[in-house]
């Protein structure tokens, strides 16, 4: 239910900044979401569509990409995409070691995020 | 904030790029440079919802012995249950509902440390609320993070939760006693922690009767 919390903040967010910019109607908003969160984005665009009722961003096209999974290794600074294995219970399983190197000493650098990116408007 | 104008004089595209998990993080690296400032360890407990928490916090305090230079932090939605339980062992207590909330925030921990008393004060347990999915989102800015699972919840929770456990710089396997009983095998969940979490120890206890308590205090590095 943690999708609520931050879907009521990204509506927020889209209608504060669409009343500074007067804006009639939203049309669309662009969204970029980390695999490495727990956030289901069907879940999180069935909240935004229902809290959006109502107001200018009523009916607005949402979408959203993945952001890949991206590490660093503290040890020998390498960086690389992840591709994650894919669990049985669709949790990616993070693989902890570097794959250059072998330290455990893994940053994660990307795939965390959950980016409100881009807003279309009518004014 | 940047608005590019595009498609004809009426449409527009505002350019955001901001991201609302990192206000969270934010917040809890505020939480943490305040418990640096103040010289005060905070320690997230996690963990299933009747697995034990309350009960490992009070056998910790029981320990330590510390009276009121300890601060608890206890998040539910509702009740002050908790709180008043975990007052039995002289800590300072403050409760956080968050009525429909399924997790604490860095937010609500800025908002509780508020009203903490800081003289004297050493060590800070935040009692998150019982769910071993949403609180892996939330930071609250806390140095350690244990999560609390126990035998009753049956084999599977740890492999069911990788990302929990992850994050968990101590796993405590609680309710040990009944693990015959409930036909679990706790070498089996061992084997699971050191495969999802290599870096955190599993400690196996009964808050109750205290069985395995100093190896938690231990491996969170506190002195009784």
């Amino acid at each position: 239910m943690h999708e609520f919390s931050i879907s009521s903040e990204i509506v927020r967010t889209v209608l504060e900044t669409t009343e500074k910019n007067n804006v009639k109607k939203v049309l669309s908003i662009q969204l970029e979401i980390g695999e490495l969160t727990l956030l289901n984005v069907d879940q999180v665009i069935f909240w935004m569509n229902e809290l959006f009722k109502g107001s200018i961003a009523e009916g607005a096209k949402i979408k959203c990409k993945k952001i890949k999974t991206r590490i660093r290794c503290e040890e020998c600074q390498y960086q690389c995409d992840l591709n994650l294995e894919q669990g049985d219970d669709h949790q990616p399983l993070i693989q902890y070691s570097c794959p250059k190197c072998g330290s455990l000493q893994i940053m994660i650098e990307k795939g965390k995020e959950c980016i409100l990116k881009r807003i279309q408007a009518v004014r | 904030m940047k608005v590019i104008k595009s498609k004809g004089p009426e449409i527009f595209d505002i350019e955001l790029e901001k991201d609302l998990l990192a206000k969270n993080r934010l917040l809890a690296k505020r939480n943490r440079k305040i418990f640096d400032e103040k010289g005060i360890l905070a320690i997230d407990i996690m963990g299933s919802i009747g697995s034990g928490k309350t009960s490992l916090i009070k056998a910790i305090l029981r320990r330590l012995n510390m009276g009121k230079n300890v601060g608890v932090i206890a998040g539910d939605l509702t009740t002050t249950i908790d709180a008043e339980r975990i007052k039995e062992e002289g800590a300072q207590v403050i409760q956080i509902n968050t009525s429909k909330e399924c997790h604490l925030d860095a937010n609500l921990i800025q908002q509780a440390i508020k009203k903490m008393r800081f003289e004297g004060l050493k060590l800070l347990f935040i009692e998150n609320v019982g769910n071993l999915i949403c609180p892996g989102e939330f930071p609250l800015g806390a140095h350690k993070r244990v999560v609390v699972t126990s035998v009753t919840e049956g084999p599977y929770t740890l492999i069911k939760h990788p990302y929990i456990f992850r994050q968990a710089d101590v796993i405590v396997l609680n309710k040990i006693d009944l693990a015959r009983a409930m036909k679990v095998n706790p070498s089996q969940l061992e084997k699971d922690a050191l495969r999802i979490n290599p870096h955190a120890p599993l400690i196996k206890t009964n808050a109750l009767s205290g069985t395995g308590i100093q190896r938690v205090i231990q491996s969170l590095g506190l002195k009784t």
